[in-house]
Protein backbone atom coordinates (compact mmCIF):
# COMPACT_ATOMS: atom_id res chain seq x y z
CA UNK A 1 0.00 0.00 0.00
CA UNK A 2 2.61 2.23 1.34
CA UNK A 3 4.39 1.36 -1.99
CA UNK A 4 1.25 2.22 -4.14
CA UNK A 5 1.33 5.22 -2.59
CA UNK A 6 5.07 6.21 -3.59
CA UNK A 7 4.58 5.51 -6.64
CA UNK A 8 1.45 7.13 -7.41
CA UNK A 9 3.38 10.43 -5.60
CA UNK A 10 6.26 9.63 -7.59
CA UNK A 11 4.24 9.43 -11.26
CA UNK A 12 1.84 13.07 -9.94
CA UNK A 13 5.60 14.87 -9.37
CA UNK A 14 6.67 13.42 -12.68
CA UNK A 15 3.63 14.73 -14.57
CA UNK A 16 3.63 18.48 -12.66
CA UNK A 17 7.47 18.20 -13.82
CA UNK A 18 6.40 17.74 -16.94
CA UNK A 19 3.91 20.13 -17.31
CA UNK A 20 6.11 22.92 -15.75
CA UNK A 21 8.97 22.05 -18.33
CA UNK A 22 6.94 22.35 -21.19
CA UNK A 23 5.24 25.24 -19.94
CA UNK A 24 8.54 27.17 -19.74
CA UNK A 25 9.59 25.68 -22.95
CA UNK A 26 7.08 27.24 -24.36
CA UNK A 27 7.58 30.64 -22.51
CA UNK A 28 11.00 30.44 -23.86
CA UNK A 29 9.76 29.61 -27.18
CA UNK A 30 7.45 32.71 -27.02
CA UNK A 31 10.38 34.71 -26.06
CA UNK A 32 12.50 33.91 -29.09
CA UNK A 33 9.44 34.61 -31.20
CA UNK A 34 8.58 37.83 -30.03
CA UNK A 35 10.88 39.31 -32.22
CA UNK A 36 11.84 42.77 -33.83
CA UNK A 37 8.71 44.85 -35.80
CA UNK A 38 8.35 43.94 -39.25
CA UNK A 39 10.05 46.04 -42.10
CA UNK A 40 7.49 47.42 -44.74
CA UNK A 41 10.21 47.75 -47.73
CA UNK A 42 11.88 46.21 -50.31
CA UNK A 43 15.78 46.72 -51.60
CA UNK A 44 16.27 47.14 -55.47
CA UNK A 45 19.09 44.60 -55.88
CA UNK A 46 22.50 46.41 -57.74
CA UNK A 47 22.40 44.03 -60.24
CA UNK A 48 19.40 42.70 -62.28
CA UNK A 49 20.12 39.34 -63.09
CA UNK A 50 17.46 36.49 -64.46
CA UNK A 51 15.61 34.76 -61.74
CA UNK A 52 17.26 30.54 -61.27
CA UNK A 53 14.23 28.75 -63.04
CA UNK A 54 12.92 25.92 -61.09
CA UNK A 55 9.92 23.26 -61.21
CA UNK A 56 8.35 22.54 -57.79
CA UNK A 57 5.63 20.52 -56.51
CA UNK A 58 2.31 22.07 -55.11
CA UNK A 59 0.46 20.44 -52.18
CA UNK A 60 -1.31 18.39 -54.84
CA UNK A 61 1.18 17.06 -56.75
CA UNK A 62 1.17 19.24 -59.44
CA UNK A 63 4.46 20.76 -60.74
CA UNK A 64 4.98 24.73 -61.17
CA UNK A 65 7.56 26.36 -62.99
CA UNK A 66 8.53 30.12 -62.42
CA UNK A 67 9.46 30.31 -66.50
CA UNK A 68 5.56 29.70 -67.16
CA UNK A 69 4.82 33.60 -64.98
CA UNK A 70 6.64 35.25 -67.65
CA UNK A 71 4.58 38.29 -68.01
CA UNK A 72 3.79 38.36 -64.44
CA UNK A 73 5.09 40.20 -61.37
CA UNK A 74 6.01 37.35 -59.22
CA UNK A 75 6.60 37.66 -55.06
CA UNK A 76 8.47 34.72 -54.52
CA UNK A 77 9.01 33.94 -50.57
CA UNK A 78 11.34 31.12 -49.22
CA UNK A 79 9.34 30.01 -45.58
CA UNK A 80 9.11 27.35 -43.04
CA UNK A 81 6.39 26.96 -40.76
CA UNK A 82 8.95 26.96 -37.90
CA UNK A 83 10.52 30.04 -38.59
CA UNK A 84 8.63 33.24 -36.51
CA UNK A 85 9.26 35.89 -38.99
CA UNK A 86 8.08 33.62 -42.09
CA UNK A 87 4.88 32.93 -40.26
CA UNK A 88 4.37 36.62 -38.84
CA UNK A 89 4.89 37.65 -42.35
CA UNK A 90 2.68 35.18 -44.08
CA UNK A 91 -0.91 37.01 -43.48
CA UNK A 92 0.64 40.16 -44.79
CA UNK A 93 1.62 38.00 -48.32
CA UNK A 94 -2.71 36.67 -48.17
CA UNK A 95 -3.96 40.29 -47.87
CA UNK A 96 -1.04 41.66 -50.85
CA UNK A 97 -2.44 38.18 -52.89
CA UNK A 98 -5.97 38.59 -52.38
CA UNK A 99 -5.63 42.61 -53.32
CA UNK A 100 -3.41 42.71 -56.81
CA UNK A 101 -3.63 39.06 -58.11
CA UNK A 102 -4.62 38.67 -61.44
CA UNK A 103 -3.29 38.88 -64.72
CA UNK A 104 0.03 40.81 -63.62
CA UNK A 105 0.79 40.01 -60.23
CA UNK A 106 1.00 36.49 -58.36
CA UNK A 107 2.52 35.16 -55.02
CA UNK A 108 4.56 32.22 -54.77
CA UNK A 109 5.84 30.85 -51.08
CA UNK A 110 8.21 27.96 -51.68
CA UNK A 111 8.40 25.87 -48.32
CA UNK A 112 11.94 24.99 -47.26
CA UNK A 113 12.71 21.06 -46.25
CA UNK A 114 8.73 20.23 -44.95
CA UNK A 115 5.97 17.88 -46.16
CA UNK A 116 2.74 18.47 -47.26
CA UNK A 117 0.80 16.86 -44.31
CA UNK A 118 3.06 19.29 -42.04
CA UNK A 119 2.18 22.21 -43.54
CA UNK A 120 -1.50 21.35 -44.08
CA UNK A 121 -1.37 21.59 -40.35
CA UNK A 122 0.03 24.82 -40.01
CA UNK A 123 -2.13 26.46 -42.41
CA UNK A 124 -5.00 25.01 -40.43
CA UNK A 125 -3.80 26.90 -37.47
CA UNK A 126 -4.39 30.39 -39.44
CA UNK A 127 -6.98 32.87 -39.07
CA UNK A 128 -7.20 32.89 -42.63
CA UNK A 129 -5.94 30.36 -45.34
CA UNK A 130 -3.15 31.33 -47.60
CA UNK A 131 -4.75 31.13 -50.82
CA UNK A 132 -1.42 32.29 -53.20
CA UNK A 133 0.47 29.24 -54.04
CA UNK A 134 2.74 26.82 -51.97
CA UNK A 135 5.44 24.84 -53.45
CA UNK A 136 7.82 22.54 -51.50
CA UNK A 137 11.59 22.60 -52.17
CA UNK A 138 12.36 19.91 -50.19
CA UNK A 139 15.82 19.24 -50.41
CA UNK A 140 16.38 23.36 -50.35
CA UNK A 141 18.16 22.70 -53.65
CA UNK A 142 15.96 25.78 -55.36
CA UNK A 143 16.73 28.22 -52.52
CA UNK A 144 20.85 27.25 -53.10
CA UNK A 145 20.38 28.27 -56.30
CA UNK A 146 18.91 31.74 -55.07
CA UNK A 147 21.42 32.05 -52.51
CA UNK A 148 18.85 32.31 -50.13
CA UNK A 149 21.31 31.82 -46.39
CA UNK A 150 18.04 33.10 -44.35
CA UNK A 151 14.60 32.91 -43.81
CA UNK A 152 12.63 34.24 -44.80
CA UNK A 153 13.85 35.72 -47.90
CA UNK A 154 11.35 36.88 -50.19
CA UNK A 155 12.47 38.59 -54.12
CA UNK A 156 9.87 40.46 -56.72
CA UNK A 157 10.52 39.11 -59.89
CA UNK A 158 9.67 41.30 -62.62
CA UNK A 159 7.67 40.18 -66.24
CA UNK A 160 10.93 39.61 -67.68
CA UNK A 161 11.90 37.21 -65.40
CA UNK A 162 14.89 39.62 -63.65
CA UNK A 163 15.25 39.44 -60.01
CA UNK A 164 14.32 43.51 -58.93
CA UNK A 165 13.88 43.55 -55.21
CA UNK A 166 15.10 41.60 -52.11
CA UNK A 167 14.25 41.60 -48.70
CA UNK A 168 15.59 39.08 -45.93
CA UNK A 169 14.03 38.95 -42.72
CA UNK A 170 10.20 39.38 -42.31
CA UNK A 171 8.21 42.01 -43.94
CA UNK A 172 4.73 44.01 -44.12
CA UNK A 173 4.04 42.63 -47.40
CA UNK A 174 0.45 44.65 -47.75
CA UNK A 175 2.48 48.03 -46.74
CA UNK A 176 1.68 50.95 -49.27
CA UNK A 177 5.64 50.90 -49.69
CA UNK A 178 5.74 47.34 -51.03
CA UNK A 179 2.52 47.78 -52.87
CA UNK A 180 4.04 50.80 -54.80
CA UNK A 181 7.33 48.94 -55.62
CA UNK A 182 4.73 46.02 -56.84
CA UNK A 183 2.61 48.23 -58.93
CA UNK A 184 5.50 49.71 -60.58
CA UNK A 185 7.00 47.03 -62.00
CA UNK A 186 3.61 45.91 -62.90
CA UNK A 187 3.14 49.05 -65.10
CA UNK A 188 6.78 48.51 -66.93
CA UNK B 1 61.28 69.32 -29.09
CA UNK B 2 58.80 69.69 -26.38
CA UNK B 3 56.28 70.28 -29.54
CA UNK B 4 57.63 66.66 -30.94
CA UNK B 5 56.61 65.15 -27.96
CA UNK B 6 53.09 66.35 -27.84
CA UNK B 7 52.41 65.85 -31.43
CA UNK B 8 54.08 62.12 -30.28
CA UNK B 9 51.44 61.65 -27.64
CA UNK B 10 48.73 63.01 -29.50
CA UNK B 11 49.56 59.90 -32.30
CA UNK B 12 49.95 57.43 -30.04
CA UNK B 13 46.24 58.28 -28.41
CA UNK B 14 44.72 58.83 -31.92
CA UNK B 15 45.94 55.52 -32.92
CA UNK B 16 44.86 53.67 -30.05
CA UNK B 17 41.60 55.57 -30.37
CA UNK B 18 41.49 54.81 -33.79
CA UNK B 19 42.21 50.59 -33.43
CA UNK B 20 40.25 50.06 -30.07
CA UNK B 21 36.76 48.81 -30.49
CA UNK B 22 34.07 50.57 -28.26
CA UNK B 23 31.54 48.92 -25.93
CA UNK B 24 28.33 49.29 -27.82
CA UNK B 25 25.22 50.85 -26.21
CA UNK B 26 23.06 47.71 -24.50
CA UNK B 27 20.18 47.34 -23.35
CA UNK B 28 19.53 43.95 -20.88
CA UNK B 29 15.64 42.84 -20.53
CA UNK B 30 14.47 39.44 -18.37
CA UNK B 31 12.00 37.69 -19.65
CA UNK B 32 9.57 37.82 -16.04
CA UNK B 33 7.79 34.21 -17.32
CA UNK B 34 10.71 32.75 -18.40
CA UNK B 35 13.66 34.30 -15.93
CA UNK B 36 16.19 34.35 -18.85
CA UNK B 37 17.61 37.52 -20.01
CA UNK B 38 18.08 38.91 -23.41
CA UNK B 39 20.42 41.92 -24.57
CA UNK B 40 20.31 44.60 -27.43
CA UNK B 41 23.65 46.29 -28.65
CA UNK B 42 23.00 49.53 -30.77
CA UNK B 43 25.81 49.96 -32.89
CA UNK B 44 26.70 52.31 -35.82
CA UNK B 45 24.32 50.87 -38.72
CA UNK B 46 23.96 47.28 -36.80
CA UNK B 47 21.83 46.24 -34.30
CA UNK B 48 22.62 42.48 -32.35
CA UNK B 49 20.63 41.30 -29.47
CA UNK B 50 21.01 38.07 -28.08
CA UNK B 51 18.60 35.53 -26.20
CA UNK B 52 19.26 33.25 -23.97
CA UNK B 53 18.25 30.03 -25.14
CA UNK B 54 17.58 26.41 -22.22
CA UNK B 55 19.56 23.44 -23.32
CA UNK B 56 15.85 22.14 -23.40
CA UNK B 57 14.57 24.46 -25.80
CA UNK B 58 18.12 23.73 -28.26
CA UNK B 59 17.19 20.02 -28.02
CA UNK B 60 13.76 19.99 -29.07
CA UNK B 61 14.29 22.25 -31.80
CA UNK B 62 16.68 19.74 -33.39
CA UNK B 63 14.79 16.68 -32.00
CA UNK B 64 11.78 18.17 -34.06
CA UNK B 65 13.95 18.06 -37.19
CA UNK B 66 14.90 14.17 -36.29
CA UNK B 67 18.68 14.94 -35.70
CA UNK B 68 20.59 11.61 -34.37
CA UNK B 69 20.42 12.04 -30.29
CA UNK B 70 24.29 12.52 -30.66
CA UNK B 71 24.31 15.95 -32.52
CA UNK B 72 21.38 17.18 -30.83
CA UNK B 73 23.31 16.77 -26.76
CA UNK B 74 26.38 18.14 -28.60
CA UNK B 75 24.56 21.14 -30.11
CA UNK B 76 22.96 21.17 -26.65
CA UNK B 77 25.85 21.01 -24.51
CA UNK B 78 27.03 24.75 -25.83
CA UNK B 79 25.76 27.91 -24.92
CA UNK B 80 23.02 28.68 -27.31
CA UNK B 81 21.35 32.34 -28.10
CA UNK B 82 18.90 33.42 -30.25
CA UNK B 83 20.49 36.20 -32.38
CA UNK B 84 18.68 39.23 -34.06
CA UNK B 85 21.11 41.26 -36.46
CA UNK B 86 19.87 44.41 -38.17
CA UNK B 87 20.72 46.85 -40.90
CA UNK B 88 20.04 49.85 -39.01
CA UNK B 89 21.30 52.05 -41.84
CA UNK B 90 20.16 53.07 -45.27
CA UNK B 91 23.38 51.26 -46.57
CA UNK B 92 24.95 48.05 -47.80
CA UNK B 93 25.81 45.94 -44.31
CA UNK B 94 28.46 43.24 -44.93
CA UNK B 95 29.16 40.65 -41.77
CA UNK B 96 31.24 37.56 -41.37
CA UNK B 97 30.63 35.86 -38.13
CA UNK B 98 34.17 34.30 -38.93
CA UNK B 99 35.71 37.24 -37.93
CA UNK B 100 33.79 37.51 -34.54
CA UNK B 101 35.20 36.01 -31.30
CA UNK B 102 34.06 35.84 -27.83
CA UNK B 103 36.42 36.42 -24.62
CA UNK B 104 35.75 34.49 -21.51
CA UNK B 105 35.85 35.52 -17.70
CA UNK B 106 39.74 34.81 -17.79
CA UNK B 107 40.23 36.64 -21.04
CA UNK B 108 41.14 34.41 -23.49
CA UNK B 109 39.41 34.62 -26.54
CA UNK B 110 37.89 32.07 -28.85
CA UNK B 111 36.50 32.04 -32.18
CA UNK B 112 32.68 31.16 -32.74
CA UNK B 113 31.60 27.66 -34.52
CA UNK B 114 29.92 28.93 -37.66
CA UNK B 115 26.93 27.73 -39.44
CA UNK B 116 29.08 26.22 -42.18
CA UNK B 117 31.23 24.25 -39.81
CA UNK B 118 27.67 23.04 -38.36
CA UNK B 119 26.81 22.40 -41.65
CA UNK B 120 29.98 20.38 -42.27
CA UNK B 121 29.41 18.49 -38.72
CA UNK B 122 25.74 17.37 -39.65
CA UNK B 123 26.62 16.26 -43.24
CA UNK B 124 29.02 13.69 -41.90
CA UNK B 125 26.06 12.78 -39.74
CA UNK B 126 23.74 12.30 -42.54
CA UNK B 127 21.55 15.44 -41.34
CA UNK B 128 20.66 17.61 -44.86
CA UNK B 129 18.63 20.34 -42.55
CA UNK B 130 20.42 23.04 -43.08
CA UNK B 131 18.32 26.01 -41.17
CA UNK B 132 18.25 27.73 -38.10
CA UNK B 133 21.99 29.25 -37.26
CA UNK B 134 22.92 32.36 -38.08
CA UNK B 135 24.28 32.39 -41.42
CA UNK B 136 27.98 32.95 -41.72
CA UNK B 137 27.91 35.74 -43.92
CA UNK B 138 25.30 38.22 -45.05
CA UNK B 139 24.88 41.36 -47.36
CA UNK B 140 21.77 43.22 -46.25
CA UNK B 141 20.42 46.39 -47.63
CA UNK B 142 18.27 48.85 -46.33
CA UNK B 143 15.88 47.07 -43.59
CA UNK B 144 17.13 43.92 -43.95
CA UNK B 145 17.58 41.76 -40.76
CA UNK B 146 17.85 37.71 -40.28
CA UNK B 147 17.48 35.27 -36.67
CA UNK B 148 19.32 32.26 -35.86
CA UNK B 149 20.82 30.72 -33.03
CA UNK B 150 24.72 31.69 -32.32
CA UNK B 151 26.86 28.87 -30.65
CA UNK B 152 29.16 29.89 -27.43
CA UNK B 153 31.43 26.80 -26.28
CA UNK B 154 31.46 27.38 -22.34
CA UNK B 155 29.72 25.96 -19.69
CA UNK B 156 26.00 26.71 -18.49
CA UNK B 157 26.10 30.47 -16.47
CA UNK B 158 29.49 31.55 -17.86
CA UNK B 159 30.07 35.41 -18.61
CA UNK B 160 31.47 36.39 -21.66
CA UNK B 161 31.66 39.31 -24.21
CA UNK B 162 31.59 39.32 -27.92
CA UNK B 163 33.72 41.13 -30.22
CA UNK B 164 31.82 41.81 -33.23
CA UNK B 165 31.97 43.42 -36.89
CA UNK B 166 30.43 44.88 -39.86
CA UNK B 167 30.87 47.06 -42.89
CA UNK B 168 29.06 49.71 -43.85
CA UNK B 169 29.80 50.50 -47.57
CA UNK B 170 33.30 49.03 -47.37
CA UNK B 171 34.01 50.69 -43.72
CA UNK B 172 34.73 48.29 -41.36
CA UNK B 173 33.27 48.91 -37.41
CA UNK B 174 34.08 46.94 -34.52
CA UNK B 175 32.25 46.83 -31.10
CA UNK B 176 32.30 45.18 -28.13
CA UNK B 177 28.96 43.45 -26.46
CA UNK B 178 30.15 42.99 -22.70
CA UNK B 179 28.42 41.78 -20.19
CA UNK B 180 26.75 38.58 -21.73
CA UNK B 181 25.63 35.28 -19.78
CA UNK B 182 24.99 31.31 -20.87
CA UNK B 183 21.54 30.74 -19.44
CA UNK B 184 21.89 27.90 -16.92
CA UNK B 185 20.82 24.30 -17.52
CA UNK B 186 17.42 24.43 -16.30
CA UNK B 187 15.60 27.59 -14.66
CA UNK B 188 15.52 27.65 -10.58
CA UNK B 189 11.83 27.06 -10.65
CA UNK B 190 12.25 24.10 -12.07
Amino acid sequence: MHRNNCLNNKIISLSILAILTSLLTLTVAAAWEDQPKLGHSMTAVPKQVPAPEFTLEDMDEEQHSLKDLRGKVVLLNFWATWCPPCRREMPSMERLYQKLSGEDFTVIAVNQMEDGDHVFAYIGQLDVDPTFTILFDKDSKVSNSFRVNGLPTTYLIDKQGKIRYRAIGGREFDHPEVEKQIMQLMQE
Amino acid sequence: MKTIHIKLILLVAMAVFIRTPFAANITTQKNEASGLYSWVAESEGFSIELIQLLPDFVRAIYMAHDFPATEVDDIAGYCVFGTVIKNTSLDQLDYDVANWYYTDSAGKDHRIKTKSEWLQQWRKAGVTFSWTLLPDKGTFYEGDWQQGFTTIKLPRESKFNLTYKWSINGTEHTDIFEGLRCAPEQLSEQ
